[in-house]
Order: C-alpha cells, then structure tokens, then sequence
C-alpha cells in the first residue's frame, strides 16, 4: 500500500503486559544473583557445637561460603566420587538401552507371549520404586546364598558350577543391576513410541527390496525411530545421573556419597551440597550440549533444513545486527 | 521359458471376513505391461500386493515366473516358504507405491544403492555407479545428495523407480504411482514409465491415467468388487465397453 508514492510504515503491536513481565523475571534474576554473592550480617556467624565445643564457621564472609566451596571443588575425595557418579551413569544406561531396545522390539512382535513378557517386565520394574529395587539386589544373598549353573527344574547338586551370590554381588554391581534394570522399562516404551512412529510403508518398501524383517529394522526402521528415541532417552541419562545418589545407600561412594562423608567428618554440609550440586549441573550441561548434536544428526532428511547449531546462530544474529546498523545510518547508504 | 511372468488362478483374499478378491484369473506375458483399473474398493491394490507377497492369499494359485508365490508344493500340499526364500523372491520383482516410501533418512543415491549393497552383496562402488546411470535414466542426475524432503514428488516417485530397477527385477509392480501426485507433475512419471515399458519391461500397474492405458498397455483388467469384470485389448475394453459396469465407471473417470 502506498501513500503519496512513498511505503507506508508498519508500527507493530506494542506487548505492554511482556514488557511488564519481563522487567518482574529481571528483577528476580536480579536479587537472586545478589543473594548468592551476599555476606552475613555480623554476629549472625554460622555456629555449631560440636563435642560440647562451640565451632564457629571459618568462612565469615559469603553467606553460601564460596571460599570452602572452592577448597573442596577439586578435592580427589569429590573427583573420585564423580568417576564413580559417571560409571553408574554409563553402565546402567548402557544396560537399560539394549534391554529396552529388546523390550521394545519383544512388545511389537506378532507373538503374544513374547509381547506379554515385555509388557509383564515393564509392568513389574516401573511398578515398584528404584530405591526398593536396589535394597533388593543388594541383599539378593539372602533368597539365593549360592548361584548355579545347570538344568532348569533339576536337584542342584546335579549343576556344574557353583558361585557364592556375595563374590558375584558387589555394592557397585548391585547398583548397576537395579538402576540398568529399572531403567530398561522405561526406555523400552521411548524405543516403542519411537518404532511405532515410523511409517509403514518404510517397513513395505524394505520388504519389497528383498530385505528380512531383521535388515528392514536395523537399515530403515531405527535410524528414522531414533529421531523420536534420542530426546526422551537424553532426559533419561540426565536422570540415570541424578538417580545414581540412591547407591549412597547402599554403600557405593559415588559424588554426594563423598560430599556426605566430608561434610560427616568436618560438618560443612551446605558447601559440600553446594559441591556436589555444581558437579551434577557441570555434567548435566556437557550431556545436554552432546544431545543437541545428537539430534541434529538423527534428523537427517527429517527436515529440508537442519537447525542451526550455536556457533551458526550466533554468528547469524551478528550478521542481522551489523545489517541493521548499517541501514540506520542513513537513508542514502541504506539505498546504495 | 515359454511360460507367463504371472499366472494367477482363482485367487482369493479376505480381511476380517470381508472378501476383497474372490476367485481372480489374470494372466501376464513376458515384456508385455498389464494395467489394472476399477473403482476404489475393488481389490486391485490387494491383487498387485499378493503378487510379491506383501498379503498372503488364502486360496487359489499364483505364480510368478513359473515359481508358486511365497509357497511351494511337496506332497500335494502348499508349503509356507521361510523368510530368506520369500524375501530372495521379492528382491526379483519391483514395487512402486502411491506414497513413494523413499527412505527419508537417506540420500536420493543411498535410496537407490542400500537394497544392492545389503540384499543382493553388490561392493558400494558399483552399487554407487549403477544408481548414477539410472539417476540418469530417470532424469535426476543432479539429485543425488538430496534427500527425500527436499525435491518434488514426480522427482520422489522417479528416484522411487530408479530404487526398484537397481534390482534388476525380471516384473515391475506399480500401485497407482500418480494418484498422489499434483496434476502437472504426473507427465514426468508416466514418461518414464512409457520408457520402461519400450525397453521390454514386464509391468502390471494399477492405475487411474485411462490414456496411459490405451496407449501402452497390451492388456487391460476391469476389476470390481473382487472379480474381474472385463478384460482385453485396452482399445476394445476402454473404447467400446461390453459390461454396464465398465461403462458407468468409465464414464466417471473419463
């Protein structure tokens, strides 16, 4: 539309209410960046009795006591309970996605037993809570003292080998047990959801190249099932590591079973909480930057464009400023 | 040798008690094209679907290339093959489908070379070489790294072609290969597909393009409500109908 041969200009839609919320959500951000950096008013000095003697906090001046966070940051205490945080994290994922993954394939086959064991499984271990299924793999001692291979339904001194339950279950299997197990019924209904997304005529189209059920699934159904399996299964590993905690207790030192056992001898709870937190939040980012990558390499051909990864976007946006800039310097340039 | 491509007698087929095929005969030669045409509803996609054994048929016979389909006769009674003879089956006849089914996570090249590569144990060089000569074939050369989402749906059903002929099927299925396409695009697919049937490919294509009928099929089958009503000549068939049911669907269509 013009006016007088000149363009008419647009005035957008003034959002009054965002702009009021927006100035609320600083102002949050605001106090509770100064609350963390605050200092203790003084005579309100943390102080505990310890042994009928009065112990004051060391650290008289950060109300969250950054200077003992800093000291026991990078502690090996703390490091070796990080390994530990990561181990658990790896090997239960590891065992919750491939038994998932034949739950899942198990649940979608044309045999009714098969997919009713799958369901029964899924039923059972998301039935009950993960903490009562790790007290009972640790103590799996108790039903079964002794484990033997042999012949099923046949009197036990006819297996072939003998081993005492306790050697095979350490703390640290047990936990991977319980934590891999529980986990793969959950992932077994991601990789359902995942399968049951692709469409059907993939399938059709595989078979009619000559390929087997197995070929068609492992060369078309899964590549295109892990655009919708990689989002849910990246919030279950950054689960899988807060869960982790739990084998605290049953004796496996992993990063808040090493924060606890500092802050037991030397009662800095909240600065080994704070630790222990900021390690969890350090993975937890590293794993959700891996993720974004993840994906954008699971939606090959999904999208007739990928999306763009940070750098890209950042180095876009400068590029629409400088643009902007450029025009408002005057009309003359902007026509040149 | 001197036997049909296809030889289907008496065939019949039922989902959940509905008959859809009830008793049909049809016949293909070598290097001659078949179109099927009825209205919806009629079996048509169910009879070209039986053919390579996507849907079982509950009775009657078919044969492709002299072999019984999925089946095989010991002792006077039909044997289910397994999965690795009828799948050895398939990888000899093509299938074109309505909605393409072209792999959407892979390139238009790895479409066309993953069946040779993982079905028929073809080295990725000359799987990767024989997909550019069809690409050319089809007229894409230039779309090899694209992937489905990205060219048209003519370019998708022609690369779709191209996947089926890497096979080097002996019988080329198509099931309404144009019907999802928009109407300008729809010359591009039936040009190829006249291309192919002058290079002596043995087609049966179930289809709604009356004209690519009358002008490239040798035989024409009239199928409705499971049998077929009519067939013959497509000149005779579609020009100068006999059945009153030919007639009235004709005059829809036309």
């Amino acid at each position: 539309m013009t006016m007088n041969g000149d363009a008419v200009k647009v005035v957008p839609v003034r959002h009054y209410g965002r702009w009021v919320a927006a100035g609320f959500a600083l102002l949050i951000v605001a106090m509770l960046i100064h609350t963390l950096f605050s200092k203790l008013p003084t005579g309100h000095f943390a102080c505990q009795v310890v042994n009928g003697v009065r112990k004051c906090h060391p650290d008289l001046t950060w109300r969250f006591s950054w200077t003992i966070v800093g000291q026991y940051f990078t502690t090996s205490e703390i490091l070796h309970g990080l390994v530990r945080t990561l181990e658990l994290t790896i090997f239960a994922m590891v065992v919750g996605i491939v038994l998932g993954m034949t739950l899942a394939i198990m649940r979608l086959s044309p045999n009714r037993v098969l997919s009713t064991a799958a369901w029964t499984y899924t039923w059972f271990f998301r039935g009950t809570p993960v903490l009562v299924q790790l007290l009972v793999w640790y103590n799996i001692a108790i039903l079964y003292p002794v484990l033997s291979i042999g012949i099923p339904f046949t009197p036990s001194s006819w297996a072939l080998v003998h081993i005492t339950t306790t050697t095979l279950f350490s703390a640290f299997a047990a936990a991977v047990i319980a934590f891999g197990l529980n986990e793969a019924a959950y992932m077994s209904e991601i990789a359902r959801a995942g399968l049951i997304a692709v469409d059907e005529g993939q399938v059709e189209a595989a078979i009619s190249l000559g390929m087997t059920r197995r070929q068609s699934l492992r060369y078309v159904v899964l590549p295109q099932a892990m655009r919708v399996i990689v989002p849910p299964t990246g919030n279950e590993v950054i689960s899988m590591l807060k869960t982790t905690s739990l084998a605290g207790f049953v004796g496996v030192v992993e990063l808040l079973g090493a924060a606890s056992n500092i802050y037991g001898g030397n009662y800095e709870i909240m600065p080994l909480l704070i630790v222990a937190s900021l390690w969890y939040l350090i993975v937890t980012t590293i794993l959700s930057i891996g993720q974004f990558y993840l994906e954008r390499h699971f939606a090959k051909g999904a999208l007739r464009s990928p999306p763009p990864t940070p750098t890209q976007r950042l180095r876009r946006d400068v590029r629409g400023i400088l643009r902007k800039f450029r025009t408002q310097r005057g009309p003359l340039e902007a026509v040149r | 040798m001197s036997e049909a491509m296809v030889e289907v007698r008496a065939v019949h087929k039922s989902y959940n008690g509905i008959e859809v095929l009830r008793g049909v005969d049809l016949t293909v030669a070598r290097g001659e094209v078949t179109c099927l045409i009825g209205p919806s509803g009629s079996g048509k996609s169910t009879l070209l679907r039986c053919i390579n054994h996507l849907e079982k048929h509950d009775a009657g016979e078919l044969r492709v290339d002299g072999d019984l389909v999925g089946y095989e006769m010991r002792g006077g009674k039909l044997h289910e093959r397994n999965d690795k003879q009828i799948c050895a089956e398939r990888a000899r006849i093509g299938m074109v489908f309505q909605r393409f089914n072209l792999f959407q996570h892979l390139t238009v090249l790895e479409n066309i070379t993953i069946g040779q590569i993982k079905v028929k144990g073809v080295s990725p060089e000359a799987a990767k070489s024989k997909a550019r000569e069809l690409l050319a074939r089809v007229g894409l050369e230039n779309k090899e790294s694209q992937y489905p989402s990205q060219i048209s749906g003519g370019q998708q059903q022609r690369v779709a072609i191209a996947r089926a002929l890497a096979m080097e099927p002996k019988l080329m299925l198509f099931d309404e290969p144009t019907s999802a396409l928009d109407p300008e695009l729809v010359g591009e697919v039936l040009d190829v597909m006249k291309d192919l049937a002058r290079s002596g490919m043995t087609m049966v294509v179930v289809t709604h393009e009356m004209n690519f009928a009358k002008e490239v099929a040798n035989t024409v089958y009239f199928l409705d409500a499971g049998v077929i009503e009519e067939s013959g000549d497509p000149r005779e068939v579609l020009t100068a109908p006999k059945s009153e049911r030919l007639r009235s669907f004709l005059s829809k269509v036309l």
